[in-house]
């Protein structure tokens, strides 16, 4: 049972031959003459047959002593009896350290030992008595043998075939929810991206070319006060609903990410931002998803935000690679450390980032500034 | 004046060229992308290109691209750049893009009929015009953290008004026209911003922008 019982010769354990132990079987059959006695100086691997000899010789022995002394009650079956169980604890001894603990070893040890006692109680009723009619090791094969089939069944639960179909199932369903969850996420970045390009070309542009007509038409009403106050008013609100429109398509994506990509996006946000901050961006071999580098670039965003908060003037440094498949970022900065984990902002990025699979990590210790590590599988 | 227009969408192309030349400016060509950029430049040799930041065939920043190769090809270009955001890493790339006057508008600015041909008339002649929320996004940023050793904290809101009046390229003369204040005062609060900002006072329009700039992008 214990792994570490064996870990000198395992291999040599595993191969010699076991008895087989059917509950039902008297385990005098082990003890049936069948080898030689072996050197003196057995290795480990020979002790079982050696045992199995000299009880074998032991058993002809008596019974040879019982031939000579006139037959009769065939007393030497006790002393058959008493040397196969040794043998048997022995097999099952040298069986359970034969492998490593697991929980299927373990119920075949469990069904071994019961079949063995199963045995003792048999063979002990078979001499006592001479008829069927009172068959008293019926209770306690009755209590063992219900206690070997739970155990079979705690252990193979997950084999019964409807749990099995049911798991299937929910694998399938687990594929199909992955499968899905990036398709939307996909059809939802490209969408949103059409919808800023098409308020670019569209909405913005006609208020644009409407602010330019009235801002002609108020140049000619120089000599109407009154009528150019009002379309220089309405020139206003076509600013305020340009303005608008412009701060909805920068929460979409910030133009320098949709126009250069995340490491000249990232290296922007180092220059703009209101700490020393040091970029090691190396260029992506291949541009990830829209919707990771989006993630990506409001991580880069949000914490370097939360150094000028937290860490005011600490430098920062920036780091973004990319290594099998996954974008690594990270955000190291020095300040004074001790951010917590689950604050409101970090909580927001960190749904950003598991929703596309990936991984946020904060590690922030008193004295020694704080490291937000996210990473994401580039998603091509 | 001599100018080209390259814009994409034909209605502002339109609505731009017609405003131009309300104003005297002579309009010579007209493109709709990088390539048409380059070719007109090349063709007609202009005082002052304005140019959409974003041009197909990838709308992302080729304008912006096109318009600092242009100038490579003719220095001394003006060129004024029209987008319908504030994206200050492109003002800088604009501003170390060589000799010659530049300026980066937002298109709404359009409307405001006489400021913006005021800007034309600055880039085409060398000068400087930077969209005010270009500067005022560096100033928020510069500032926005709380930090008190951060120089810029130390100008006044009337300082900063100036500060990004001045990095918009207006005049001293201008600046006070704006803000109805008497010349003598801007050239006061000048003085201390650039005492604040420790920079080296100078009469060059141009220069100071870029000394601002620097200081704000650096610090």
């Amino acid at each position: 049972m214990d792994a570490d019982a064996s870990p000198t010769a395992p291999t040599e354990l595993r191969t010699p031959a076991l008895p087989t132990l059917d509950a039902g079987a008297p385990p005098a059959r082990a003890a049936t003459p069948g080898g030689l006695p072996g050197p003196a100086a057995a290795p480990p691997g020979n002790a079982l047959p050696l045992h199995i000899a000299l009880s074998a010789l032991a058993g002809l022995v008596v019974t040879i002593i019982w031939a000579v002394t006139g037959g009769g009650y065939y007393w030497p079956a006790w002393v058959w009896l008493g040397v196969a169980v040794p043998v048997a604890v022995h097999a099952i001894i040298r069986f359970g350290v034969s492998a490593p603990a697991s929980a299927r070893h373990g119920l075949a040890l469990h069904g071994m030992v019961t079949g063995l006692i199963g045995a003792i109680l048999l063979i002990v009723w078979g001499f006592t008595t001479d008829g069927l009619h009172d068959f008293w090791p019926l209770w306690p094969l009755l209590i063992l043998g219900v206690a070997v089939a739970v155990h079979a069944l705690v252990i193979y639960a997950d084999r019964l075939p409807g749990t099995r179909e049911r798991e299937a199932q929910l694998q399938e369903r687990v594929g199909e929810l992955t499968r899905t969850r990036q398709g939307a996420l996909d059809v939802q970045a490209a969408e949103l991206r059409r919808i800023e390009r098409d308020l670019h070309d569209g909405a913005q542009a006609r208020l644009v070319a409407l602010s330019l007509l009235l801002g002609r038409t108020e140049e000619r009403l120089g000599d109407r006060p009154e009528e150019a106050e009002l379309v220089r008013r309405a020139r206003a609100e076509a600013s305020a609903a340009i303005g608008e429109l412009r701060d909805l398509a920068r929460g979409i994506a910030p133009p320098v990410l949709a126009d250069r990509g995340l490491a000249a996006a990232v290296e922007a946000l180092g220059r703009r931002a209101a700490t020393p901050v040091t970029v090691d961006a190396e260029a992506l071999e291949v541009r990830p998803l829209p919707v990771v580098e989006t993630a990506a670039y409001f991580v880069v965003a949000e914490a370097l935000t939360n150094v000028a908060k937290h860490a005011a003037g600490a430098p920062a440094h920036v780091r973004l690679g990319e290594q099998d498949g996954r974008l690594l970022i990270e955000i190291a900065d020095e300040g004074p450390g001790g951010a917590i984990a689950e604050g409101s902002g970090l909580i927001g990025l960190r749904h950003r980032v598991e929703a596309l699979d990936g991984t946020l990590t904060v590690t922030s210790v008193k004295g020694s500034g704080t490291t937000i590590h996210a990473e994401f599988p580039c998603g091509r | 004046m001599r100018a080209v227009i390259v814009e994409d969408l034909a209605l502002l192309r339109e609505g731009i060229v017609a405003l131009l030349r309300e104003h005297d400016v002579d309009v010579v060509a007209q493109a709709e992308d990088a390539e048409g950029l380059l070719r007109i430049v090349a063709g007609h040799k202009p005082d002052l290109a304005v140019v959409d930041v974003r041009l197909p065939p990838s709308f992302t920043d080729e304008g912006l691209r096109a318009a600092i190769e242009a100038r490579r090809r003719q220095p001394g270009l003006g060129i004024l750049i029209l987008s319908q955001y504030v994206e200050p890493v492109y003002t800088a790339e604009l501003l170390e893009s060589g000799e010659g006057g530049v300026g980066y508008l937002l298109k709404e600015r359009i409307g405001e009929v006489r400021s913006f041909m005021d800007a034309v008339q600055r880039v085409a002649a060398g000068g400087t015009a930077l969209d005010r929320e270009v500067v005022s996004e560096l100033v928020r940023r510069r500032t926005g953290n709380g930090n008190g050793s951060d120089a810029l904290a130390a100008l006044t809101p009337r300082e900063r008004e100036v500060l990004e009046l001045m990095a918009e390229g207006r005049t001293n003369a201008a600046i006070a026209r704006h803000m109805v204040v008497t010349p003598g005062a801007v050239e006061k609060h000048v003085t201390n911003i650039f005492g604040k900002l420790d920079l080296p006072a100078t009469n060059d329009d141009h220069r100071r922008v870029l000394a601002v700039l620097t200081f704000l992008r650096a610090a």
